[in-house]
């Protein structure tokens, strides 16, 4: 166990070191690309704390799409500072998850789900209703740079900088949380939450801050997304958006903290090709269905199955005979 | 509003009611022998109206017989879909969801490049108008309430009559002991995924000549069979069939008045506070 965690570690630093020097390396277009995928980094992960609580969540890109338009819109029509605007689209997406969340969360399994899918379509309609605040299917645009204490981040490169720090901030918060007494909590819910009530865990409560937790870290990755892409369409934040979210964190695996994040860069460069178009639903909708027939713990299983399959070896000792 | 324009808007509800029972009886009988929600329920239904517009429109087999085919080719599927995907996962409720999910937006994908990109009509199948009450209402709207009605009284029948019907109340009430009186549960439950998918595309047959026709137009019936089954409580087949009156003439009156969007808004407010106030729906039992 304890190897394991050094060569996870290793990996850890290695790819953060990678991160780092990807501009130097890369050109914009990789800046780019990687911005995204770090977005939907921060959107996998901040799902897993109510997956681990046994709530199907569909509907986490409706918060994103709350993070992203608040933050936007004080930014453009209020001239807010980024730091604030960001942090009120996040807010304001908690408040709304608490709303939704403390009716829903009361609900098992599939009346959650459902909930959930219904109010992700509820927002991409307000967003498209609401002509004259969100410019509707006309889309808004015009969002400024982020900026940080006044100084405006102009380049991708930089821009590329705040987000990875803010990926590795929310991981390490994530991380702490996940590996305290309330990831343990949290489990207990998600692997029997009857028995945990018996235990005494108050389990609406402890479901209501894990979903809430989400909802701030979907706010703060719209909020990114919406000063780095500078363009708003309400129907980006809809069904498929979630259930992207949902696949990174299945197809990755369900079982560690390394699952959303393998799943989610994973998926979005494979996916990369042909993004935006109907082949990108499809690849991502097979990979899903393929995981969960043929690999139900994930990619993150991936190795451990190979090692024990040893394929690349010699044939396995034969069974031990009985003698005589 | 007037009162002609509450019938007509009484009508259509009705007959869009009719719609939304079909989709909710498939989705809550399945739930109250499964315990899963169908998520691919929409995209079945979108289904069953391409094969209207293919067997119907393109090779000008009758309507009924079009109608008969999209019912039989999907149940089959859903057949499939419990042998391919349902039975392999082995009961996980959770994994089994997000499959059903895939399976969805997986079909909605696909049909762009199968079906093309471009909205497809059906020609009117059953024409003119008839008077109702002073209302002029098209017969094509009209039609889907006794086709509904009769396919609603079969399964009916089929459930309370049949052995398998039985059967199927037995593994609602009880798997395992359904299983050791000799019930095969795969099998049913396999029936249970063909009737589900063959109501699905009976809805989606019989809206195709109505509404236009596109790879994404399951979504939004879905969202309702939804709001009907939590409504009327899941796994209870009078709830669903009740709510989606009740959600048909909501959807029609207030869609009048206020637009389609504000309807549907509307109706998913009313569904956080009636969990608010009363979890196991108008009708249903508790939630297992």
């Amino acid at each position: 166990m304890r190897r394991r965690k050094i060569a996870l570690l290793v990996v850890a630093a290695i790819g953060v070191l990678l991160a780092l020097l990807l501009p130097q390396i890369g050109g914009d277009y990789y800046v780019y690309i990687f911005a995204l995928v770090f977005t939907n980094v921060i959107l996998a992960s901040s799902l897993r704390p109510s997956l681990t609580c046994g709530q199907l969540n569909i509907g986490h890109s409706g918060f994103m799409s709350i993070g992203a338009y608040t933050s936007a819109l004080l930014a453009k029509n209020l001239g807010f500072p980024f730091e604030i605007s960001l942090l009120s689209g996040a807010l304001l997406a908690t408040v709304v998850g608490l709303a939704i969340g403390y009716p829903a969360l009361r609900l098992r399994g599939v009346y959650f789900a459902m909930v959930t899918v219904a109010f992700v379509e509820v927002i991409r309609l307000i967003a498209q209703i609401w002509v004259p605040l969100t410019r509707g299917m006309s889309g808004l645009s015009g969002i400024p740079k982020p900026s940080l204490l006044g100084m405006t981040l102009t380049t991708k490169a930089e821009q590329y900088y705040l987000v990875l720090f803010l990926m590795l901030v929310i991981l390490l918060v994530l991380w702490r949380l996940e590996s305290s007494r309330l990831g343990l909590i949290w489990k207990s819910i998600g692997m029997a939450d009857n028995l945990a009530q018996s235990l005494g865990v108050d389990i609406a409560k402890h479901k209501l801050v894990a979903f809430a937790l989400g909802c701030f870290f979907a706010g703060v990755a719209g909020a990114f997304y919406a000063h780095f892409v500078r363009f708003l369409f309400p129907p980006e934040f809809g069904f498929l958006m979630a259930t992207n979210i949902l696949v990174y964190n299945f197809v990755g695996g369900r079982g560690h903290f390394a699952g959303p994040i393998v799943g989610a860069i994973f998926l979005s460069l494979l996916s990369e090709p042909f993004r935006g178009s109907a082949y990108e639903t499809i690849f991502f909708s097979l990979s899903m269905l393929l995981t969960i027939l043929f690999l139900p713990g994930g990619l993150i299983t991936l190795p451990s199955k190979l090692g024990g399959l040893r394929w690349w070896r010699t044939a396995p000792a034969p069974a031990p005979r009985p003698v005589g | 509003m007037t009162a002609s324009l509450l019938v007509q808007s009484a009508i259509i509800g009705l007959s869009i009611g009719s719609i939304y029972i079909l989709m909710a009886l498939g989705l809550t009988l399945m739930f109250g022998m499964m315990h899963i929600i169908n998520f691919a329920h929409g995209a079945v239904y979108m289904l069953g109206a391409f094969v209207i517009y293919y067997v119907y429109f393109q090779w000008g087999a009758p309507y009924f017989a079009a109608f008969l085919a999209a019912m039989l080719l999907l149940g089959i599927f859903g057949y499939l879909v419990e042998r391919g995907i349902y039975r392999p996962i082995g009961g996980g409720i959770e994994p089994t969801l997000v499959a059903l999910l895939a399976l969805s937006t997986f079909l909605e994908a696909a049909g762009y490049p199968v079906f093309g990109q471009l909205d497809k009509h059906v020609p009117q199948v059953f024409e003119g108008t008839r008077n109702i009450l002073g209302v002029m209402i098209s017969v094509e709207r009209l039609m889907i309430i006794p086709i509904a009605a009769a396919l609603v009284v079969g399964l009916y029948l089929f459930i309370a009559k049949t052995k398998i019907g039985a059967a199927m109340r037995a593994i609602e009430q009880d798997k395992e002991a359904a299983a050791l009186q000799g019930v095969n549960v795969h099998v049913i439950n396999g029936l249970a995924f063909a009737i589900g998918f063959a109501l699905a595309a009976a809805s989606g047959a019989l809206i195709a000549p109505i509404f236009k026709l596109d790879p994404m137009m399951g979504d939004q019936p879905l969202l309702k069979a939804f709001i009907i089954i939590i409504l009327g409580g899941l796994g209870s087949i009078p709830g669903a069939i009740l709510g989606g009156l009740m959600l048909g003439l909501i959807d029609s009156t207030v869609a009048t008045a206020l637009g389609a969007e504000p309807a549907f808004l509307l109706s998913f407010v009313f569904i956080i506070l009636l969990l608010l106030f009363r979890p196991a729906g108008l009708f249903g039992h508790a939630p297992p």
